[in-house]
């Protein structure tokens, strides 16, 4: 329930005066129960769960005074010419089964149908404003740079002051400080998808220097092919681009792969990224033209649709997917508006369907924010294209780079300052924060990589993730830390072939990888599994299949992918082919290869019963199956899977 | 081996018995969440498993289920006269007349509800699997989310019979490798609801002991002495602070289940090699008839959802594009035993009753009449002929969604019952009660006590159980009126 205004009583008692003062003094007047603090209490407790937000029995919403004046589908529920007779107040003291409200539990209490028959008899006067519904928030489109507190101590990253503040406001604790092993790791999965490899976690532990955790940071961000390569499958998931699937083969859908991988590793500009793929080249086309499904579709799922629902939810948080039927139910988006983003991208004139029957209607083709400017629908279609991406990508559009740089603050950080991240119209955690972040992004000049260096140098991001023994509900979050996360199915995968050096020559993405090193030393890095078609073990593990954008991995292993882990032939080959490795690397002794393992694994040191049971497990001199389930039960560690 | 002690009336209390309460709350917990305030009724179930007897490529009804006039290959005969190729047969039932080849479930049909008036909506003419994503899901395809199968809902809804044995198993059909794979996926799958409540996957029935079975090559003493290193290591791990940690017991209790299956009596059940020779070739030496035999003893112990596949290969099987006569008596030999056997077994193991068995596919055929300059249908047979020519030509070769038959047996429904029927002259459409797919898998989910308005949200909209909760259950053909 939102209440209008805070002097909402007075208002209303002020009004109610002169309203009485109107009535004639022939007509006794009815105390007129008082709306907010009667009334409503009892629609509430005996009406609302039928009738309000999204419930609406027998087509009736008490969600405003409109929805509520225009009745059921049996009619207005008032009558204004004999209130005493309205259906509302019959069917609180009907005896009928049938008929009877609310029709199941208790009855309204003799004082509550006197309090409603009063109000309704003395014209069931409606607060102006008021609204069982909760009005949905709308956030606003200008970018923001909002005034941070000051800084606590050297907390001085902008993220920091905001978040401190946040927590002082709370009273709530700082999470715990990361220790450097445990950043280590995490930046690394977080920034490149690969875990440090030995030498560099015994560098970085050994190294005394202050500002050692944002050079590596950098150093991370500089390794262009492995940052392209993990964060490829990222905007492979979200663009919907895939190396094999449906529409592939018969020429309906076009992978963006090439394009794609260079983007990333040129780190294009995200507004230029952004403008490439909306107004599309024979390199980009691929996500704008969707796929051609095959045969008879709904209305709703043309490419022009498509693209409205891809650009839609990539690019601007916004689910276009309810409103490309009917105007939709959960946000303020009309089935006209998605036609209208449609239409831009229309060869033809669209007519506007719904629900799979045509209106008649032909599309204005429009864009969604028409506050921003508009696309000049006489131009031809290319034109358009480039004008509706010069207003996605418009500066003074803050909804673009919070769009982005919420789904990066999720990646890194377990959950979106707005949650989910499709959903950009719902409220932020902190508001500060969303529009610090995009602004940042604006004034790097959208540069991503800028907006990663800035979360994973935040004192936030450098805490313990938070740790919980209930699933928390969402929603009632409160910021405490990060969220832990789990190992993707690429990242499981690139780990085995990184600890045990036993990646594949080959990959499937048609993509031109660069070698390092010079001269005869030259050698491609290793493949990652980001690069190949998926797998029964990927797939298990969450790959999504891209026929639709995926933007978020998931969090639970369920029993049956704990099934393929433990006896998947993909699994048991990959680490058979591991052990094969690591038996060639030919360790001095067992405990060599233990401590190595865990280092390389787990960013630390065997404890001592650990590195007895693993020694116990290998003998002395190790069978390549021993070495494989030392390999397997190292990797299903919690520890291992879970990123904190 | 015995069958286990199930309670159909308490899946959920012995499925939380053997589940710790932790695992079981990350089950509920988890996304999409079940619309609370919406009280939808589920009705009382008839059936606590279902086998789903697939026919993927599109079967013939007038050459299986609804034989029509019969016109033996004669050359120079009209296409148009041409529609069954088989004649008819009795049945158990007097008034039930089904294909010559179909010999054994004729004896059985007084078992049966043969639904004769299923339609489909047409999706194109060449599109197998867009037809089997939505016989499978209730959806058309494409869908702006993962539309979940009709297993991934009983899985979802109902949860495992018994929690050892996977609530949904999908056995017959290989995902790899074979055309139209990534179509096949798309539905295989428990789209929204996660990949808890998708399919374990059986493609070779014989083999399927592998999939609850240690790696290959690794003896049961190295399973468990793998297992027992990784619980030192549990044990072991330095991090104490983490002990009670949702994300870490979740994972840890998923793993533990895996192993429990995997080293638990059950695991047996998947193993067709402990069946006695003459069972095994009673239901035949196909892998469908391996799949049923397969499904039988799931059921038995404890499986809530089987679906067995004669297999979808494009242009193989029921995908008959030509020479579909023949194609057609190879067919029938492929189901005829093994269903007719499937549902005596159950019967004889008292299962019959609370096991709804379906045979369906994703939509009928008819005599190429199409096949005409003109026609764009390009994957059809390059006849230009109104008459028949060549035996590759006799057979019915053309897709048709306006009259499928559809088999129930058990699980609630009317012994001996037809329902609906389709015109005696083509176009051989339902002309009495037209059952869509909607209408079908509210019928299908209401045995089993599921309601057909059941919704989930997923990104803030619900998803029914049916199509906008729109399907309405064929009261008619429930025993129990």
């Amino acid at each position: 329930m939102n209440l209008p205004n805070p002097n909402f009583s007075l208002v209303f008692l002020r009004r109610l005066v002169s309203g009485m003062a109107l009535v004639s003094p022939l007509a006794a007047p009815l105390e007129a129960a008082d709306f907010v603090h009667e009334v409503v209490p009892i629609l509430k407790q005996h009406c609302a769960e039928c009738h309000t937000d999204m419930k609406q029995k027998g087509g009736l919403s008490f969600n405003t005074e409109e929805s509520f004046r225009k009745g059921s589908k049996n009619g207005p529920i008032l009558d204004t010419a004999h209130p005493e007779k309205s259906l509302i107040l019959k069917v609180i003291v009907s005896e009928d089964e049938e008929e009877r409200m609310p029709p199941k539990g208790a009855r309204l209490s003799a004082k509550e149908v006197g309090l409603l028959r009063d109000w309704v008899v003395s014209g069931a006067k409606w607060e102006p404003g008021f609204a069982f519904k909760k009005p949905p928030y709308e956030p606003p489109l200008r970018p923001r740079s909002p005034v941070l507190p000051a800084a606590l101590g050297n907390r001085s990253n902008p993220i920091d002051r905001i978040i401190d503040h946040y927590l002082a406001e709370k009273k709530l604790p700082s999470p715990a400080p990361l220790d450097d092993a445990a950043f280590l790791r995490r930046v690394h999965i977080d920034l490149i998808g690969l875990l440090p490899d030995v030498g560099e976690l015994r560098a970085f532990l050994a190294d005394p220097a202050a500002d050692k955790r944002a050079r590596v940071v950098d150093a991370l961000l500089a390794n262009k092919t492995a940052y392209a390569e993990h964060w490829l499958s990222f905007w492979n998931d979200l663009l919907r681009n895939d190396y094999v699937g449906t529409g592939y083969i018969d020429g309906g859908r076009k992978q963006i792969s090439a394009w794609l991988y260079q983007a990333l590793r040129d780190n294009m500009p995200y507004d230029e990224f952004v403008r490439q793929l909306v107004a599309p080249s024979p390199a980009t086309e691929g996500f704008a033209n969707g796929i051609k499904w095959r045969g008879s579709i709904s209305a709703g799922q043309i490419p022009a649709m498509q693209y409205a629902q891809s650009v839609g939810q990539a690019f601007l948080g916004i689910n276009l997917k309810c409103a490309s039927c009917h105007d939709s139910f959960i946000d303020r988006w009309k089935l006209s508006e998605t036609y209208g983003l449609a239409a831009i991208f229309s060869d033809e004139p669209l007519e506007i369907v719904r629900c799979d029957k045509p209106t008649g209607k032909p599309a204005v083709p429009g864009w969604l924010f028409p506050e921003l400017g508009t696309v000049d629908v006489t131009r031809p279609k290319a034109e358009r294209l480039k004008q509706l991406a010069a207003l996605i990508t418009d500066p003074k559009n803050g909804r673009t780079p919070r769009t982005i740089t919420n789904r990066l603050w999720q990646r890194l950080m377990g959950r979106g300052v707005v949650h989910p991240v499709d959903a950009m119209q719902s409220a932020p955690w902190s508001e500060d924060l969303l529009d610090l972040l995009g602004s940042h992004l604006t004034e790097n000049h959208y540069d991503l990589k800028q907006t990663l260096r800035l979360i994973c140098l935040s004192q936030a991001y450098q805490s313990k993730a938070e740790s919980f023994s209930e699933l928390p509900q969402e929603g009632r979050y409160v910021y405490q830390g990060p969220r832990p996360k789990r190992l993707t199915a690429e990242e499981l995968t690139d780990a085995i072939w990184q600890i045990c050096g036993s990646a594949p020559a080959k990959f499937d993405a048609p993509v031109t990888r660069q070698t390092s090193g010079e001269g005869a030393a030259a050698k491609p890095p290793m493949v990652r599994a980001a690069l190949l078609q998926s797998d029964l073990l990927m797939r298990t593990l969450g790959r999504p299949n891209r026929e639709q954008i995926v933007t978020t991995r998931p969090l639970d292993l369920t029993t049956l992918e704990a099934m393929d882990l433990n006896n998947g032939a993909i699994l048991d080959s990959r680490l058979a082919e591991g052990a094969q490795a690591l038996v060639a690397r030919k360790f001095a002794s067992s405990a060599a290869l233990v401590s190595y393992l865990w280092q390389a694994a787990l960013a630390r040191e065997p404890g001592a019963d650990e590195l007895q049971a693993a020694v116990a497990l290998l003998g002395e001199k190790p069978a390549v199956s021993a070495i494989q389930d030392l390999l397997w039960g190292v990797l299903m560690l919690p520890e291992f899977q879970i990123i904190r | 081996m015995q069958p286990i002690d199930l309670d159909p009336a308490q899946p959920r209390r012995d499925f939380l018995k053997k589940l710790s309460a932790a695992s079981l709350a990350a089950l509920m917990a988890r996304a999409p969440r079940a619309a609370a305030a919406e009280a939808v009724h589920q009705p009382t179930a008839t059936a606590d498993a279902c086998i789903l007897l697939w026919m993927g490529g599109g079967m013939a009804a007038p050459d299986t289920f609804d034989p029509k006039a019969y016109q033996p290959f004669v050359k120079g005969a009209p296409v148009a006269k041409m529609l069954s190729t088989f004649p008819a047969i009795n049945t158990a039932v007097d008034s039930i007349k089904i294909c010559q080849g179909l010999e054994n479930i004729a004896k059985v049909m007084d078992r049966a509800t043969l639904i004769r008036s299923a339609v489909q909506p047409d999706l194109g003419s060449i599109l197998h699997s867009r037809h089997q994503y939505h016989w499978h899901t209730g959806y058309v395809p494409p869908q702006t989310v993962a539309a979940p199968h009709l297993g991934a809902w009983m899985a979802k809804v109902l949860g495992p019979r018994n929690p050892v044995i996977p609530a949904f198993i999908n056995i017959g059909q290989r995902l790899e490798g074979v055309g139209e794979s990534e179509e096949l996926k798309a539905f295989t799958t428990g789209g929204f609801f996660g990949s808890e409540f998708g399919p374990m996957s059986l493609p070779f029935p014989e083999d399927a002991m592998l999939a609850v079975r240690p790696p290959k090559g690794m003896d049961p003493g190295r399973f468990a002495n793998r297992q027992a290193f990784f619980k030192k290591l549990v044990d072991q791990n330095p991090h104490r602070d983490l002990m009670s940690d949702y994300q870490q017991q979740s994972m840890l209790r998923a793993l533990e289940n895996a192993h429990r299956l995997l080293s638990s009596p059950e695991a047996k059940v998947f193993d067709l090699g402990l069946e006695t020779k003459e069972t095994r070739e009673a239901y035949g030496n196909t892998r469908f008839g391996q799949g049923c035999l397969l499904a039988r003893n799931l059921v038995e112990h404890g499986a809530r959802f089987v679906e067995v596949t004669t297999e979808y290969v494009p242009f193989l099987h029921w995908d008959t594009h030509a020479d579909g006569h023949s194609v057609m008596e190879q067919m029938h030999r492929e189901i005829d035993s093994p269903i007719a056997r499937l549902i005596l077994d159950l019967e004889e193991r008292k299962l019959l009753d609370r096991t709804l068995v379906v045979i369906a596919s994703e939509f009928s055929r008819d005599a190429l009449i199409e096949g005409v300059p003109g026609s764009n249908a390009q994957d059809q047979s390059n006849a230009k002929s109104d008459t028949l020519e060549e035996p590759k030509h006799y057979g019915l070769h053309r897709h048709f969604t306006g009259g499928t038959s559809v088999v129930m047996f058990g699980g609630g429904m009317k012994r001996g019952f037809v329902y609906g029927a389709t015109a005696d002259e083509r176009p051989l459409i339902a002309i009495k009660n037209p059952v869509s797919i909607s209408d079908l898998h509210a019928t299908i989910f209401t045995a089993m006590g599921i309601s057909p308005k059941t919704m989930y949200e997923i990104e803030q909209r619900p998803f029914y159980a049916t199509l906008d909760a729109k399907g309405v259950a064929i009261k008619d053909v429930f025993a129990a009126g």
